[in-house]
């Protein structure tokens, strides 16, 4: 059990999150395509090197950290907890990731169009958010009775929503003029697996009774919806010899479109206002998917009420049997029924939106050339647009989370070193840290595309300590455009 | 002077993420970690006027009842109980001295405990008896073998008098407060 509750609270920091806020805009990147469909694109086409073009992984908590728990401070580790948990955080802390595997991507130029930039590829993504359950880990921990006589807690912060989903897409870029450039994509996700509990409400509450001393009431209305979850879990039951080779059959199926599927689009658009200044916007994973396949769903829901046995003379004279206890049981269990259903239902995903502006200057040269360098310049139809050497702006990020909508501040410094070397800096203020300052590095060699990007690189003094971790790194074959 | 930039902003950034630094972390901790809530309910009452208790007049037990209980017996409760209270009340408003006597029975009948309470005739205060069970109080072996407990009322007094309280009754209430170790 105590396991079951590391894995609770710290196992899903293993996975990744959604703010790319590096990669935002970055668009000697390829990958930049999948934060913005609508990026200047440069390039005439590119090819990831499969499974290691994109690859990236983000992991946040609001509240506690390792650091504070398992630190080696001889501190007792049951105060930590009292203190630094369930003292501390609340319903809106959150634990959450989110992690991202590019298994192939390709773009491509319109022969015809030389304006339509093309690019299809297939990425798998797994995203976990978990809020912290306030009020049920105090119950847990403390209990309802007590200095908890009178309270009523909060059954509605069980909020938890996780996925794995493979997406394939396809999108178009296209320059309208030498002001806009637009672009869309579409997806097609196939479900690995998902559960959400979000929409939950409730309370319980011990409160001082009338025909007993005390009284135990509850009001629920509480649902666990899962899909894609329990035939790998009835896999790892069985406990056979082929248990590895089940899962990883099982695991392809729903890859290659054999489970729940889903349809979604992103949009995206860049527009300069004038020379210098660029405005960007993007939203990503307006979509959803409908689960109709190995659905399990749970849900209490229901209002009772008991001060134990009461038993009242004469009238109860006859009713004097031996199962008295039992039947408030029953009693109780009919009132709030415990049950499983099979139902259908829609998963939406987790919708993401971008803003920023982009300031300009340091003037370097306009590109003519058709060479492969990885000029920072969009010269498509052989007009030759202005090379600068810096670039300083500020992004938004909104992202649609089960508690509202989650926002993040950046403002970047970005500084092209010649044709073939980018370097950008960025701080970023969420939830998550104020102190978040990333740096990212685009390297061109020839034709050769690699790309590093770090997030909150003051926190890995001491990474146990961090609130939010995130690195991104990809490999591309890139051919610039020179048409 | 590219590729040395380069290669410098890549060390730094590979510094950050490959040689990041830790303070000792204990995982090891976890392993002491108790969690132990104290859980509230109450468990049975009866109320039984005073026209009740005088039309039984062949024996002085006006009531007497046995049920089953087995919330303590519970494999899950019994293995995790460490200790708790009992808390009994008693409000006597007629016109008879009372005596009733809670007892604790294993599943063959057995009595493991019990606890007699002598109410005085009403009208008067309300009587609390808080019993402790644990390493402070009485065993917790009476509560995890308990499968069924017995409740009997008796009239110590005649059967004719009647109380000049309205509504005269006596009434019994009562409640467990008992806590669990979750985790150790």
């Amino acid at each position: 059990m105590k396991y079951a509750v590391l894995i609770s609270f710290f196992g899903i920091l293993s996975l990744n999150a959604q703010n790319k806020q590096l990669l935002y805009d970055f668009y000697e990147i390829p990958q930049s395509l999948m934060v913005n469909p609508g990026v200047k694109a440069n390039e005439k086409w590119h090819v990831g090197i499969p499974v290691l073009s994109g690859i990236s992984f983000q992991a946040g908590t609001s509240g506690v950290t390792v650091n504070d728990l398992f630190a080696n401070d001889g501190i007792d580790f049951n105060v930590k907890v009292r203190e630094r948990v369930i003292n501390s955080l609340n319903r809106r802390d959150d634990f959450s990731t989110t992690s991202q595997i590019e298994v192939f991507s390709v773009g491509f130029r319109g022969k015809n169009r030389p304006d339509d930039y093309y690019s299809f590829g297939m990425y798998g993504e797994t995203d976990v958010i978990v809020y912290w359950p306030q009020d049920l880990a105090i119950l847990a921990f403390e209990g309802n009775g007590g200095a908890n006589i009178g309270r009523s807690f909060d059954l509605g912060h069980l909020n938890v929503r996780g996925e794995m989903v493979n997406v394939l897409h396809f999108g178009i870029n296209r320059k309208m003029n030498s002001e806009l450039t637009i672009g869309v994509r579409a997806k097609l996700y196939s479900s690995i697996f998902n559960f959400k509990s979000t929409n939950n409400s409730g309370t319980f509450r011990t409160t001082p009774g009338e025909q007993n001393l005390l009284e135990n009431s509850i009001d629920a209305d509480l649902q666990l919806q899962t899909a894609g979850v329990d035939e790998f879990l009835d896999i790892v039951d069985q406990g056979s010899g082929t248990r590895r080779r089940d899962v990883q059959n099982l695991f392809t199926r729903r890859v290659l479109l054999g489970g729940n599927l889903g349809l979604g689009f992103d949009a995206g658009f860049t527009y300069k206002l004038n020379e210098r200044t660029t405005i960007t916007g993007s939203i990503l994973d307006l979509g959803f998917i409908y689960n109709t396949k190995d659905v399990r769903n749970f849900t209490l829901e229901g209002t009772a009420s008991n001060e134990g046995i009461n038993v009242f003379l004469p009238e109860d004279i006859d009713n004097l049997g031996t199962d008295l206890w039992q039947d408030l049981i029953d009693e109780i269990e009919a009132a709030v029924p415990f049950e499983e259903n099979t139902n259908g239902y829609i998963s939406f995903r987790p919708l993401k939106v971008y803003g920023s502006i982009r300031y300009d200057f340091g003037e370097g040269s306009t590109k003519t050339s058709s060479i492969d360098c990885g000029c920072a310049i969009n010269v498509v139809g052989g007009t030759g647009e202005q090379y600068y050497r810096n670039s300083l702006g500020a992004q938004v990020f909104l992202q649609k989370r089960p508690l509202g909508i989650q926002p993040a501040l950046t403002g970047f410094y970005q500084r092209r070193l010649g044709r073939s070397l980018s370097l950008k800096a960025a701080y970023t203020v969420d939830k998550y840290s104020f102190s978040n300052v990333g740096l990212g590095l685009n390297l061109q060699a020839g034709p050769v595309n690699f790309y590093i990007l770090g997030d909150n690189l003051l926190a890995y003094q001491n990474i146990a300590d961090s609130h939010y971790a995130s690195f991104q790194f990809g490999f591309n074959i890139i051919s610039w455009n020179g048409n | 002077m590219r590729p040395k930039l380069s290669l410098l902003f890549t060390i730094v950034i590979l510094l950050f993420l490959g040689i990041s630094c830790s303070d000792e972390q204990d995982f090891d901790q976890f392993d002491d970690l108790s969690i132990t809530p104290a859980v509230a309910s109450s468990i049975f009452s009866f109320e039984a006027d005073e026209d009740f208790i005088n039309t039984i007049t062949t024996v002085n037990t006006f009531y007497t009842q046995t049920f089953i209980f087995e919330a303590f017996s519970e494999q899950f409760v019994a293995e995790r109980l460490i200790e708790g209270t009992i808390t009994y009340d008693f409000e006597n408003t007629t016109s008879k001295p009372l005596n009733i006597i809670v007892e604790f029975l294993d599943e063959v009948g057995n009595v493991l405990d019990f606890e007699n309470f002598s109410i005085a005739q009403g009208p008067n205060e309300t009587q609390t008896r808080n019993v402790a069970y644990g390493p402070n109080g009485k065993p917790l072996d009476i509560l995890i073998n308990t499968a069924s407990i017995r409740v009997t009322g008796r009239n110590l007094g005649d059967n004719v008098s009647v109380s000049t309280e309205p509504d005269a009754k006596v009434t019994m209430k009562s409640a467990a407060e008992f806590l669990f170790e979750l985790l150790e």
